[in-house]
């Protein structure tokens, strides 16, 4: 954290509200319609969105009163590994978790903190949603290496250490939704994403993970797919694990337009 | 390699390309010829004329404008309305250029039919062209358009239009590279950007000096940059003026 921040967090805290208000958007179950409903909970050093929302689960009271039912959220390691919890806080998509209600007070001034489900996946209830399409597309781009049988194949392939470090990057991808919440381009899924992409990226890469590189590509060619891309750029701006997803998008982009688009030159 | 293509896919890359070549290529062209009317009239309407004498003239026009136009614009609105436009949340510069291009290319539809009925057809009522457009009256168009530039609002859609024109094109000649793999690193695609902006302000730099050249001799630019200028007038005007 820089100085100038530090010093805004000070002051902040120097003179701290003494309750903060949760707006967070509701939905009994999915194809209902959303409603909002706000709490206020007491400010206390150090709350994250998590134990907010675990505060308001406790006596789900709203500010005006009135009795409801505790809102329903994802949640899981707690440590931005798994990204279960992400969803939309005061606009911008990112895990709950990690999300601390001090640094949303000083950044977005105010004491409310408008908490929505990530708007681009089935809507299940309250903050959960439902990201099945994410591993559907991970199947559409067969994000995985073809191992043949249980038998010993050897010692495997060498790859340069250039290579081996942009994979593990690609490798960190926990799945989160992150990229397709933030990108311009994705809705009702009609593409492909840069989660897949990465992960495609990530197996093309590999010595043995090559030897498959068309199927990877065909699953990227079709309707869906990496042409949809708008190069916004949202996505490496918003992604948790500094995934380089955009170096994955115009890399596959040299792979379509050598292997795919100019093939046919090498029949 | 035998990797099946789907439609959106050829579409979309049919779509980057016409861009470049032939749409980008005629605006270059395009912007060439009407900086001749620095020179003054006889340049330019020489250039009109040159035009009308390009052989297959009407196959160059319908395959090398036309169609590929129609195609880029019509395409171009459906790319558009894929938008989820989201630049006050994601407050980045690649995602306002995002919403900037398809903005551009909106406005540009609508700027185009203009100018296209304007002074290709000279179907808009009311204007000093309808009825007698560029296109086909080479000895007249100087006259034809600075009757039109010398109302403000005219000469200033014009420049916005190629205000627009010069942004869609030169950030679309940066998509192009990004999308077919060509330019694919960090700095790489930073550096590409500046280059397309340099080209942007370019383009627009010349096409408005262009378009100023219609109601002031030179355009904005002092007259020394346009010495030939005596030369190239018309003494006798070979058709008879109409205004």
């Amino acid at each position: 954290m820089s100085n100038s921040n530090e010093f805004k967090e000070k002051k902040r805290l120097t003179n701290p509200p003494q309750t903060v208000d949760i707006k967070i958007q509701r939905r009994d179950k999915l194809g209902e319609n959303a409603y909002w409903e706000t709490f206020t909970i007491p400010y206390r050093r150090n709350l994250n969105v998590i134990s907010v929302l675990m505060d308001i689960r406790k006596t789900p009271v709203t500010k005006e009163g009135k009795q409801t039912t505790p809102p329903v959220w994802d949640m899981s390691c707690l440590e931005q590994v798994c990204g279960i919890c992400t969803m939309v806080i005061n606009g911008r998509v990112r895990q709950s978790c990690s999300a601390l209600i001090d640094d949303l007070l000083v950044s977005d001034g105010g004491n409310t903190i408008t908490l929505e489900p990530m708007s681009k996946f089935p809507n299940v209830r309250d903050l959960k949603v439902d990201r099945t399409r994410m591993f559907e597309h991970l199947k559409q781009v067969n994000a995985w290496i073809e191992l043949d049988g249980t038998h010993d194949l050897g010692p495997g392939p060498t790859m340069s250490q250039e290579t081996a470090q942009e994979r593990y990057a690609y490798s960190r991808c926990m799945t989160c939704g992150c990229c397709l919440e933030a990108c311009p381009q994705y809705h009702d899924d009609n593409y492909i994403g840069p989660q897949a992409i990465a992960q495609a990226r990530y197996q093309n890469m590999h010595p043995t993970g090559k030897i498959t590189i068309d199927e990877r590509l065909e699953g990227l060619t079709q309707e869906d797919g990496i042409t949809n891309c708008g190069n916004a750029q949202n996505c490496i701006q918003v992604c948790p694990m500094g995934i380089p997803l955009t170096r994955a998008i115009y890399e596959t982009n040299r792979d379509i337009t050598v292997n795919a688009l100019f093939g046919w030159l090498r029949k | 390699m035998s990797i099946k293509l789907s439609k959106t896919f050829l579409l979309r890359k049919l779509h980057q390309i016409t861009g470049i070549v032939p749409l980008g290529a005629f605006f270059f062209v395009h912007i060439f010829t009407n900086s001749k009317a620095m020179s003054g009239e006889k340049a330019f309407n020489d250039a009109v004329g040159d035009i009308h004498h390009i052989p297959y003239l009407l196959f160059v026009e319908v395959f090398g404008i036309f169609l590929p136009l129609i195609f880029h614009s019509i395409y171009g609105i459906f790319i558009s309305a894929e938008a989820r436009p989201n630049g006050f949340d994601y407050n980045y510069g690649r995602n306002w250029f995002y919403i900037f291009q398809r903005a551009t290319g909106i406005f540009l539809f609508f700027f185009l039919l203009f100018h296209i009925l304007n002074l290709r057809f000279g179907a808009i009522p009311g204007l000093e062209s309808y009825g007698n457009p560029v296109a086909g009256n080479a000895t007249q168009a100087f006259d034809i358009v600075q009757a039109e530039f010398r109302n403000a609002g005219i000469l200033l859609f014009y420049i916005l239009g190629v205000a627009a024109t010069a942004w869609h094109l030169a950030y679309g000649i940066w998509l192009f590279a990004v999308d077919w793999g060509i330019v694919i690193g960090e700095k790489a695609q930073k550096y590409a950007l500046y280059a397309c902006i340099a080209l942007a302000a370019g383009l627009f730099a010349v096409g408005t000096n262009a378009a100023f050249a219609f109601v002031r001799p030179c355009g904005l630019l002092p007259q020394a940059f346009c010495s030939e200028l005596e030369e190239n007038k018309i003494t006798q005007p070979n058709a008879p003026r109409r205004f």
